[in-house]
Formats: C-alpha cells, sequence, structure tokens
C-alpha cells in the first residue's frame, strides 16, 4: 500500500497521459472497429451491414491479400537492414578506433531527411531513362543487361520501394544495438578472448545474449514502425504498376480517401492493428521459447 | 517527449474527429439582401502560377477596390489527389468553401443530392450570361442527366502531336485509324525513337486511350451505361479495346519503365525529340510551340485529331474536348455577395485569360498568341470552328472512385503485358459489379 502522498503523486503524473492515451489512441482503435460494421462515405447516412466488410475483405477482395502479402515482403526487406545489416554494423563500429563518430552521424543522416526528398532521390536512382545511380553502376561493371526500370519492373518494384525504409532507419537501430553492445562488460569478452575465443564466438557467445533484449525491443519496433510503413512507396510508386506495391496501409488510406469508403477502409485497419498485436505476441513467444530452450 | 508525441496524436485524431463529424441541413440560396464585403475562400486544384489563378486574382483585387472588406483567398492544391482528399473531408465536416474545385464525378453527384450545390444553369441563365458559354464547355460539366453544378474556366482540346521529321525518317505516316497505332511502333522503334511519349505515373493518360475505342464504337452512352454495370467491358467493344491496348504495349509504343514517369517527363520525351507522338490538349501549347525548342523538333510538330475506326458511330471531329475542372458554389455559403462577385469575375474573365493564350469557356474573345510561337499555335486552336457535337469523356471523371483506381491500376499491367486482356476486363467487371451500385443506385 502506497502512502497517501505517494498515490496521489501516481494519480496526477499517470492519469493525464492516460487520459490522453486513451483518447488518441483506444477511442479511435475502437472507433475504427465500429466504423468497420458500417457503409460509410463521409457524406451521406452510415448504413449498417455487419460482418460484410470483412467478409469482402477476406474473400472477395484480391488487391487486399495481395497487399498483405506485399507488406510481408516490405518487412523481411525493412528487418533484413534494420536489425541484421544495423547490428553487423554496430558491431564492427566497435572495432573501429578513428571516424566512428563521423560513421554514426552520416548513418544516422537518412533518418533526419524528409520522406519526400529520400523519396525523390531513390526516384533518380533507380531511374532507368535516363540512367540512373544503380543501372549506370551496373553498366559501369559490365553488367549492363541487368538495367531494369526499377520502379515499373514487377519483379523488382517492391523491394526497391522498401529498401529506401530499411536503409533510412538503419543508423537509427544501429545506435541502440551499438549503445547496448557497449554495456557488455568488457571483462567477459577479455576473459573470452584470453581463452582463444573468435571476435565470432565473442560476438555469438557473449555479446549477443548479453544485448538479446535490447535486439527483442528494437526488433518490436522495427516490425511495428515497417507494418505501419507508407510513405516512400506511397510517394515513389503509389502502390503501383498495377497493385505490384501495393502495402495494406496505402490501400487503406486509398480506400478511404479515394473510395470515400470510410467503412471498408476502418475493416482494413482493424486488421493492420490486429496484424500488429499478432506480430509483437509472435516475437515474444518464439524469442522466450527459444530463451528458455537456451537457459 | 512521449507526452508530447501523445498530445500531437491526440490533437490530430481530435481534429480529424472533429472533422468526419456529419453533415448539416444545407441553407437556400439567398439572392437578394445586401451585398456585405467579406472574406470568401476558393479551394482550387490548379498550377499556382497559371493563367487562371494570376486572371482570377487580379479580377478580385479590382472587384476588392469598390466593395471595401472583400478579399478572395485562393487556396490551391495542384496534386490532385491530395485535393481531392481535403475536399472530401472538408465535405464530410459540411464545410465547404464558397468556391471550390471539383468535377462531374459520382462524388459530387452525392453532394448535389444533399443540395450542397449551387444550381450553376438556373444560376448563369439568371446572371444572362449562359448562352455565351460554349455547349461544350458547360456539357463537359454537367451530369448523364444533364443538370449543371459546375462553372468551367478553361476550353481545351486533346489532339495527338507528332514530330514529322521522326515519322518521316521511320517511314511512316499518320495513322488513318486507331487500329493502325501499332503499325507505327516497329518502324519508329527501329529508327530509335519512343512511338509514344506517354505519363504512366498519373494514370489518366493511358485511360484516356482506353476511352478512345469505345467511344468511337459505341458513342457516348457507353461509358454511362458500363459505369452503371449496365453493359460489361469482356463485352465486344470493351474487349476489342483491351486488346488494341495489350497490342500497343507489346509492340513496344510506349517507352520502357512508362508507369514511373511523370507528366512532365512525357512532355520532355516528345519536345526533346526522344518520342514522336505526345497525347495531351492544347494547354500545353505554350510547350509545343516555343521558340526555345531544340532543333529537329522546332517547326516540326504537326497534330492529328483521334482518328477513326471502322464502322465508327461518332464522327471525325467529335474527339475529347475539355473545360477543365470545373468550380462548384457551395449552397451554405451563397449569398449577393458571393453571387455578385461572380457576375464580375464571369463579365471580365474571358475577355483576360485569352491574353495569356487560353481559350475561354466563354465564345466571342478571340486567343492571343504569345510571341514567338510557331504558326502551330493559332493552326491547332483553329480547330475549335470544326468541333463536333459530342464529346469523348474521360473515364477518370465518370466512373465511381474504386472501379477508376482498379481500372488505373490494371491498364498498366495490361500494357506491360503483365496480365491478359480477357483478365483485364474480367477485374473491372467484377470491380464495377461491386462499386458501382454504392453510386449509382
Amino acid at each position: 500500500m502506497l502512502p497517501h502522498r505517494s498515490r496521489l503523486s501516481v494519480l496526477v503524473f499517470l492519469l493525464p497521459p492516460l487520459a490522453l492515451y486513451v483518447i488518441a489512441v483506444l477511442f479511435p482503435i475502437l472507433q475504427s472497429l465500429v466504423l468497420s460494421f458500417f457503409q460509410w462515405d463521409g457524406i451521406t447516412d452510415m448504413e449498417f451491414v455487419g460482418i460484410d466488410n470483412y467478409i469482402r475483405m477476406l474473400t472477395r477482395d484480391d488487391i487486399f491479400w495481395k497487399a498483405f502479402g506485399n507488406a510481408l515482403v516490405y518487412l523481411a526487406v525493412c528487418l533484413f537492414f534494420q536489425l541484421g545489416v544495423s547490428l553487423f554494423v554496430a558491431n564492427l563500429l566497435t572495432y573501429v578506433g578513428r571516424g566512428k563518430e563521423v560513421v554514426k552521424t552520416l548513418l544516422l543522416l537518412p533518418a533526419i531527411i524528409s520522406t519526400v526528398a529520400i523519396s525523390f532521390l531513390f526516384q533518380e536512382i533507380y531511374s532507368f531513362e535516363p540512367s540512373g545511380l544503380i543501372n549506370q553502376i551496373l553498366e559501369f561493371v559490365g553488367l549492363g543487361n541487368l538495367a531494369t526500370p526499377w520502379l515499373s519492373n514487377v519483379d523488382t518494384v517492391l523491394v526497391a520501394v522498401s529498401a529506401p525504409e530499411g536503409w533510412r532507419f538503419l543508423g537509427l537501430y544501429m545506435l541502440i544495438l551499438y549503445a547496448a553492445i557497449l554495456a557488455v562488460p568488457k571483462e567477459l569478452e577479455e576473459a573470452a578472448r584470453l581463452d582463444g575465443a573468435s571476435s565470432w564466438r565473442v560476438f555469438t557467445e557473449i555479446r549477443f545474449p548479453y544485448i538479446r533484449p535490447v535486439w527483442i525491443t528494437t526488433m518490436i519496433m522495427a516490425t511495428t514502425y515497417s507494418l505501419r510503413g507508407f510513405d516512400i512507396p506511397y510517394l515513389l510508386t503509389n502502390g503501383g504498376p498495377g497493385q505490384s506495391s501495393e502495402l495494406l496501409t496505402t490501400y487503406m488510406f486509398k480506400t478511404a480517401f479515394r473510395s470515400t469508403d470510410f467503412g471498408y477502409a476502418s475493416t482494413i485497419s482493424v486488421f493492420i492493428v490486429v496484424e500488429c498485436i499478432v506480430a509483437v505476441g509472435l516475437i515474444f513467444l518464439l524469442l522466450r521459447r527459444r530463451s528458455d530452450v537456451t537457459s | 517527449m512521449k507526452h508530447k508525441k501523445r498530445l500531437a496524436i491526440a490533437g490530430v485524431a481530435m481534429a480529424a474527429t472533429l472533422t468526419l463529424i456529419g453533415c448539416g441541413t444545407p441553407a437556400g440560396p439567398s439572392q437578394e439582401g445586401e451585398i456585405v464585403g467579406r472574406e470568401i475562400s476558393w479551394l482550387l486544384s490548379r498550377p499556382a502560377d497559371g493563367g487562371i489563378i494570376t486572371v482570377v486574382k487580379e479580377i478580385a483585387d479590382e472587384y476588392a477596390e469598390t466593395h471595401p472588406g472583400f478579399a478572395l483567398n485562393l487556396v490551391t492544391t495542384p496534386d490532385r489527389p491530395s485535393y481531392l482528399q481535403k475536399l472530401e473531408t472538408l465535405a464530410a465536416a459540411d464545410q465547404l468553401p464558397e468556391f471550390f474545385d471539383t468535377d462531374a464525378t459520382p462524388f459530387t453527384r452525392k453532394l448535389v443530392d444533399q443540395g450542397k450545390l449551387v444550381d450553376v444553369e438556373a444560376l448563369l441563365k439568371d446572371l444572362d450570361i449562359y448562352d455565351d458559354f460554349r455547349p461544350l464547355a458547360l456539357d463537359y460539366q454537367r451530369f448523364d442527366d444533364g443538370s449543371l453544378y459546375m462553372v468551367p474556366f478553361e476550353f481545351e482540346m486533346e489532339f495527338f502531336w507528332y514530330n514529322t521529321a521522326l515519322f518521316e525518317q521511320a517511314g511512316v505516316t499518320v495513322p488513318e485509324t486507331l487500329d493502325d497505332f501499332a503499325d507505327l511502333c516497329g518502324p519508329l522503334r527501329d529508327a530509335g525513337v519512343i512511338p509514344f511519349a506517354l505519363d504512366g505515373q498519373d494514370g489518366w493518360p493511358l485511360a484516356r486511350y482506353m476511352s478512345y475505342q469505345p467511344f468511337r464504337l459505341a458513342g457516348p452512352d457507353y461509358l454511362n451505361e458500363l459505369k452503371r454495370a449496365e453493359v460489361e467491358l469482356s463485352d465486344e467493344v470493351g474487349t476489342h479495346a483491351s486488346e488494341w491496348l495489350a497490342e500497343l504495349g507489346s509492340s513496344g509504343c510506349f517507352a520502357e519503365g512508362f508507369s514511373s514517369q511523370g507528366y512532365t517527363d512525357a512532355r520532355d520525351l516528345f519536345t526533346s525529340g526522344q518520342a514522336a507522338v505526345y497525347q495531351i490538349g492544347t494547354w500545353e501549347l505554350a510547350a509545343l510551340t516555343s521558340p526555345d525548342l531544340p532543333e529537329g523538333v522546332k517547326g516540326n510538330i504537326d497534330f492529328f485529331t483521334l482518328p477513326t475506326v471502322e464502322g465508327a458511330v461518332t464522327a471525325d471531329n467529335d474527339y475529347t474536348v475539355v473545360s477543365g475542372i470545373g468550380m462548384g458554389i457551395s449552397q451554405k455559403a451563397f449569398d449577393p455577395l458571393v453571387e455578385d462577385f461572380l457576375k464580375f469575375l464571369l463579365s471580365e474573365y474571358s475577355d483576360r485569360i485569352v491574353e495569356t493564350g487560353h481559350m475561354s469557356p466563354i465564345a466571342g474573345s478571340d486567343v492571343v498568341i504569345p510571341e514567338g510561337a510557331s504558326e502551330l499555335y493559332a493552326r491547332a486552336l483553329a480547330e475549335v470552328d470544326n468541333l463536333g457535337d459530342e464529346t469523348a469523356f474521360p473515364w477518370d471523371t465518370q466512373l465511381d472512385p474504386t472501379t477508376n483506381s482498379r481500372l488505373q491500376q490494371d491498364l498498366v499491367l495490361l500494357v506491360q503485358g503483365e496480365i491478359t486482356p480477357e483478365q483485364f476486363t474480367k477485374t473491372i467487371d467484377a470491380t464495377l459489379a461491386e462499386n458501382a451500385p454504392k453510386f449509382f443506385d
């Protein structure tokens, strides 16, 4: 039992953010949930349609399933950069003596550049006619036959729109993981090295197990952000060509604001919420089980 | 930091909620009473530095001199999807400004049915200016029941512009029918030229191509029936149109990677002499007749109108003629000031817009040809005297928004050869069956 003054402090400090959370997060989610059972175009009366929107989404809407598949690929590409490459770079940085700060700053830079600027940048990089950076490099190294309009080719466009998002926040996650690696007790590593452990073993046996909680948090952050990814694909290709780079988020946005089908868009948004919750649950489940096995 | 973020989110959420709160009852038009100066707004989707905004601003300033307190606030969002999003949100909140740009889309029809727009036909007749408008300019703004709720501010014809030197080089001539288009592409490709410049990013230019065959083969009614799902795109007409587009794609008629090329990319391909044909309206005349065009292009641009087809039901001089996005007038905000300003605006507009080198939707004022422009400028505009009575309506203003999006997306796949004409028509028919009833019941 908390003393009276402490209880008051808890109330004073916790209630306002809790109230804001309810108003700003829970309430809109609940509102979306309610709206998902209606057909509504924003101007005429709402019409209750029961679970028809859900039936439509799950059984009659091929774009939805295409967008869902695309969202998973988008997630995979983002996680590759934000968890894989960033961990590799963070680990590498601990061995670098000079220029560490410069590398960190350079890698962090894209995170503070506006999305629109990044989109323009990649539009040029991927360009085919006139030849953009990637196609020029391919030409230069003699792989000109691989040159393709990256954003118009249905086989390459999805990875092409996902990579900028992964690259953009690589620096941020790298910094978090780098900080975690720095906190690994030096004496443990030194002892291991004295016993003849290689850098790889130091990483797998000492560093990674030590930073696992941070890595899980990073994974949850990266996963939920990626599942909600919207701006770069929307700006680069607007989901095209066809639906080749359509994500659930861009599809939801178009359904709401182009088709003025707010009810159905809410149904998709409910699905995105559920998808995020399931993803976080799965991460916890899998990683906890694995740590149970290893401990 | 967290609190700040939450506050921001709460702010956005509350704003969104407030804007989404239902609609009120529209007030009747109040044309009687005293004119009281106040600020009025026009939400536009036109180029910020374009002729229309410049001319309107000029006229509004003059009106303000004699009407103290009056000001016209012009808010433009040239990017159409962003604009429509703003418009829809404001409409949902019943906060439409005095004037706002919109096409005769199914969404606007809903606003009309809710009594939110002023009847423009009645208003123009009241102002005694109705008969001065070019009939095609008004027809473009009409809903398919003939009612008119938008004022046009443009009048443009759409042509196929072509580079005579490149045609000669490839040994091809102007196609006589639409079905001859694909035959152009092989020789032009062999000559190292992109046959047709196309802005694939925006969706509407390719949808124009989709509209041509049905317009020629079945007339303007086809679209009216199609959008209601009364005919199927998988019928003979729709199938022919889809196969024609697929053939254009497989014949290499469009640039590789056209789907990520934007409006100016396509124009630049043509004006730099890399592409041989460019479909666009007379609004681009200044760029097409500019004295700054590179050698090899300058003096080599000519045009042809929409070719016919075998068994065509529309005349050769019927093709796409547009009067641009129209201006709707909010019924709720309509008062003597708005009416009086509109009267002044329309009486002054025509003589001034022609000075910018553009045609006016109001007949009677001759366009002032920009200095240095080639003879093509006047020759192209002279086509206005040869126009027929029918217009090939752009499909993007007529179809329900969901079908429209799907059509534009899948057209790219059709032309790129990712889907067959059969798959294409089947998908569009299914989308129409699902969505058309929501707008046209």
